[in-house]
């Protein structure tokens, strides 16, 4: 019994072991351009299947015998995969991330240095803001991919029911969120669900406050100083007298109330648009016809209010197989013809010549969205800003907020959470 | 399930283990060393190893940057005192042995009952109640969890409908995840729906070896019900209790599925982590390692101090 | 005899519990299957619908449609079946050891694998990552079932020990006074008394290994390395808002596979139970 047992039990670990060895196949795959295939991350669904194909196409014509694949990817724990894969030897060639995202992988040696082909990617015709999220220590490594203005979407019919007019500052738009909401029951004013944490800044900001501002070395964070809270105030007014949304909802497919009639106010982006006026099996919705649009107000009559820049920044892994192929690639998303096609789809390009070819279904529309992206301002400028959207600190605080909690100190308490994350 | 002997209990295939003709034991353990390497090499190297590196990175300052290369630096106990000065740790961990408690109970308590209930069974009953409590055990953690979700879901779920219907108040659009309390209720039932069938299957198992006859003569001599159950049966299933204890207590402690997939479902994360997901929130969103790793090291301690009895006693018994 | 009333009531009332059991255990199981058959717009309105009055297999259709669920399908029984093979040979193999014989650091290896068991996973998902990658397993399904394989031998080994341990070596010593080798008295008498305890043990590591999230996450990044538990947790992302029904459809398909195998082996597995549980 023993031999025979014993012989099993070696057979089996050297199989383990041979395994183990035999699976190292593709490691030895070169940077040389002959059928080398770039990996490409594209998160979720903003990338429209034109884009996708005009990528795919125009790569693989430019570099024969190369192939370009792009892998799906979802937005939540996105940061975790980045981090594993970007480190490992298989690691995707291009990955797009979240603007504010990018700072924990530029400053970690995660990311390609795009210095040398700036130029080509579009030097300073780049998004400021995003080339900022993207930098560290002055060198590019992650380079604007598109923008999204926030822009807000109101029922024409709605507001002419209850005798409300579009609004031409924050406090009037506040108030009438719950005029709204008292003249309409079992329909929201507005739609705030308690995480839409990005729709909620614009109301910090136009008061004065801020997130968090550099003071020397330290970041203070500054959610729960006098102007900030001011405009925590009006945020909760907004969740808890004019949003029937869940309070512990988010802000994904936020446009399906809208459409089905149950809000009479939305803000999203721009390319939220194409969601509202035609259901995924592409008919036209309750609300086709009765969708009007204006950007945000600001504090003073006739002003636009700041709103979250969102959007996503692309970089080339440091790890990266085939660093110049993937740079071609790169360059190729960043070309004019790319940018087009995803200007054409509502987003705002990365390349500020072409803004005004975002498309909209009226030029007044695309006028808004234009207003609303010269006004976008984005969150703290700190690699560990992406650890702070990982913790959910502020979905969390607006969820309470929305609960009807105590603003200044739930304002406190993330400012405290914030400021040992953001300087820790 | 149980790996105790019981010396006392005189059924015939209960012996404990027999040591190897005795020649054997003064010369090389060549024999089970063999047996043991494939497992050992798999333990040593996917386990082992990467525990050793979490214990180090324990006492080192690891962030992001370190896992794209750059060196670590050396900082002794300060991850530790870290950790053990962090209100936030101990929140944590005051959540987490609160669910394990509440739920290991729940599961204990009705796990047992039901076993008890399914040996008083008829047959046709009682295949019916096993069949169900495996289909219960079959369904995925993250599956149970979504469809639990759905259940309690804030603008749609049955309960709410139900409750409305029932008390006459509007139920409808109230939200099971926000308040953590109720958040954990919901967790609970879960995580002990799920555990519950375990428990069920393998202390039926233990109740099916207490020998009829002792049973009977105890019965006629007058002892009750509750009485007979807890000075005859108790002690012959004590042991596969206690085993299926200390299992369940590291199990729930440690419990990470269900509380992720209900927190991305809903409810306000940073009042409902439990020390799984804050483990997970602190090694990987945050690309704090160190700090990850000495949670770990005095989750294991902790873990170890509460096991540590029943592991000397088990030792004791394998011994003899 | 006053016993009788008695024994009925209590019947009555046994079956009354023992239903109750029944409902709650199935009810979820049944309530996702309800929901998936269902179309989407019925499931978003209220009151709910008990049964199935609006039959459509379109949720399932959808769900199949979506590329990534049959590669899902095919990683995860790849993954999972490799993991249970492996996993119960080694972990028979380690149990005869321990249980068999005595040498010095038995006690060790024992008291070791149930403190492993104690190890939160997650702590551990960055050093067993940077492992695979040194081998270049990232991705690849043997990467993933070596990870598998070394979860679940803890708690496998633990079990399978108490099986063997229940089976007393008397029983082969006699087969070898009959004329026996040793080799064949075990294949003979001892292996067909431990079947119950190695189908026990299988259907564990299998539910481990087919519901396992958070390594599969971070090793398996392609999507078409991707298994079931990921491309679910993917789809419901993608679905949640708008879609329950297609979620709980999809939701179905992952928890078939182990309800089959459940079913087939429950018989054998009950029996296994009350076989090897008790021995010590």
């Amino acid at each position: 019994m023993n031999k025979t047992l014993g012989a099993v039990a070696l057979l089996g670990a050297s199989a383990l072991v041979l395994a183990g060895c035999s699976t190292g196949g593709d490691a030895g795959s070169s940077g040389s351009s002959e059928g080398a295939e770039i990996r490409v991350w594209l998160v979720g669904t903003d990338t429209p299947q034109d884009a996708r194909d005009y990528l795919k196409k125009t790569f693989e014509d430019e570099n024969p015998g190369s192939k370009l694949v792009i892998e799906e990817q979802q937005w939540t724990g996105l940061v975790d995969k980045l981090t594993t894969s970007l480190s490992s030897n298989d690691s995707p060639d291009i990955v797009e991330m979240g603007n504010t995202q990018a700072p924990a992988f530029t400053s970690s040696g995660a990311l390609l240095s795009l210095e040398d082909i700036k130029k080509e990617l579009g030097g300073d015709d780049l998004l400021p803001g995003f080339v900022e999220a993207g930098s560290w220590d002055g060198k590019l490594y992650a380079a604007p991919y598109y923008s999204g203005a926030r822009v807000v979407f109101y029922n024409t019919s709605m507001y002419d029911q209850a005798g409300v007019t579009v609004p031409t500052t924050l406090d009037e738009y506040v108030s009438n969120g719950t005029t709204l909401a008292q003249a309409l029951p079992g329909v929201s004013g507005v739609y705030f669900p308690g995480k839409d944490w990005y729709n909620a800044l614009p109301f910090i900001w136009e008061n004065g406050g801020e997130i968090a501002v550099k003071k020397g070395d330290k970041w203070d964070a500054q959610l729960s100083d006098a102007a900030s809270v001011k405009g925590l105030e009006q945020v909760q007014t907004l969740m808890t007298q004019a949003s029937l949304a869940p309070k512990d909802g988010d802000e994904a497919d936020g446009w399906v109330p809208f459409r089905t009639e149950q809000a009479a106010t939305y803000s999203a982006p721009s390319w939220a648009y194409w969601s509202i006026v035609a259901d995924e099996d592409k008919q036209p919705t309750a609300v086709a016809e009765t969708t009007g649009y204006f950007a945000l107000p600001g504090m003073k009559s006739g002003s636009t209010a700041q709103v979250f820049a969102g959007g996503s920044n692309v970089g080339i892994a440091a790890k990266s197989k085939n660093p110049d192929l993937a740079k071609k690639a790169l360059e190729i998303m960043l070309s004019d013809g790319y940018q087009t096609i995803l200007a054409k789809a509502g987003l705002v390009p990365a390349l500020t010549s072409l803004g005004d070819q975002v498309a909209a279904a009226t030029p007044e529309l695309a006028k808004v969205i234009a207003a609303a992206a010269a006004n976008a301002k984005l969150t703290p400028a700190s690699p560990n800003w992406a650890d702070v959207e990982a913790k959910g600190i502020m979905q969390d605080l607006f969820v309470n907020i929305a609960n009807g909690g105590d603003v200044t100190s739930l304002a406190k308490d993330a400012d405290t959470q914030i400021e040992a994350i953001l300087n820790g | 399930m149980s790996t105790i002997s019981m010396p006392e209990v005189t059924s015939n295939a209960a012996a404990p283990s027999d040591p190897g003709p005795a020649r054997k034991r003064r010369r090389f353990p060549w024999a089970p060393l063999a047996l043991l390497t494939p497992a050992l090499i798999m333990l040593a190297v996917f386990i082992g190893w990467p525990l050793v590196q979490l214990v180090i990175m324990s006492f080192q300052k690891f962030g992001r940057a370190q896992i794209f290369g750059a060196p670590p630096e050396f900082i002794g106990l300060d991850n530790y005192v870290a950790v053990l000065a962090d209100p936030e740790f101990w929140a944590v961990l005051g959540r987490s042995v609160a669910l394990c408690v509440v739920s290991v109970v729940a599961t204990m308590l009705l796990g047992v009952a039901i076993a008890v209930m399914m040996t008083k069974l008829g047959a046709v009953m009682r295949t019916a109640v096993s069949v169900s409590l495996l289909l219960a055990w079959a369904m995925p953690a993250l599956t149970a969890t979504i469809v639990w979700g759905w259940i309690f879901d804030t603008q749609y779920g049955l309960v709410n409908w139900v409750l409305t219907q029932v008390t006459g108040k509007d139920w409808m659009g109230h939200s099971w995840l926000i308040d953590p309390l109720s958040f954990f209720a919901v967790a609970a039932i879960i995580i002990t729906w799920g555990a519950i069938p375990f428990v069920a299957f393998s202390t039926y198992a233990g109740l099916s070896q207490v020998p009829g006859e002792v049973l009977e003569a105890s019965s006629l001599d007058g002892a009750g019900g509750f009485a007979r159950f807890r000075l005859i049966v108790f002690p012959y299933i004590r042991s596969i209790l206690l085993v299926l204890l200390v299992l369940q207590v590291i199990w729930d402690l440690r419990v990470f599925a269900q509380i992720y997939a209900l927190q991305s479902i809903g409810g306000v994360r940073a009042e409902t982590n439990t020390i799984g997901v804050y483990i997970y929130s602190v090694s990987m969103a945050s690309g704090d390692l160190g700090a990850g790793g000495a949670i770990s090291v005095i989750l294991v301690v902790i873990l170890l101090a509460i096991s540590a009895v029943w592991i000397r006693t088990m030792l004791r018994s394998e011994e003899s | 005899m006053t016993v009788r009333p008695r024994r009925a009531v209590s019947r009555v009332f046994l079956n009354l519990a023992a239903i109750v059991v029944i409902v709650a255990s199935l009810f979820p199981v049944y309530w996702m299957v309800n929901t998936s058959l269902l179309p989407a717009s019925s499931v978003r309105s209220t009151p709910p619908h008990w049964w199935p009055d609006q039959f459509t297999l379109k949720n399932y259709q959808e769900a199949f449609a979506d590329d990534g669920l049959v590669t899902a399908l095919f990683n995860s029984m790849a993954v999972t079946g490799i993991t249970l093979v492996a996993a119960l040979v080694f972990a028979f193999l380690a149990s005869i050891a321990v249980s068999r014989y005595r040498f010095r650091s038995r006690t060790t290896f024992i008291v070791a694998i149930l403190v492993i068991q104690m190890i939160p996973a997650e702590a551990m998902i960055i050093s067993v990552f940077r492992v695979l990658d040194g081998w270049y397993l990232i991705n690849t399904i043997i990467g993933l079932s070596f990870v598998y394989i070394a979860m679940v031998l803890p708690c496998t080994i633990w079990t399978l020990r108490g099986f063997v341990n229940g089976i007393p070596a008397d029983l082969e010593e006699a087969a070898m006074i009959d004329g026996c080798s040793r080799t064949g008295a075990f294949w003979r008498i001892t292996f067909p008394l431990l079947a119950p305890g190695l189908i026990a043990t299988g259907v564990f590591a299998f539910i481990q290994a087919w519901n396992e999230f958070v390594f599969a996450l971070v090793i398996m990044t392609r999507p078409e390395a991707m298994t079931l538990p990921i491309w679910l947790r993917a789809f419901v992302q993608a679905t949640k808002a708008t879609d329950w029904a297609l979620v709980m459809a999809a939701s179905t398909i992952m928890a078939v596979p182990v309800i089959i195998f459940f079913l087939i082996v429950q018989h054998r597995m009950s029996s296994g139970l009350v076989a090897g549980a008790v021995k010590g």
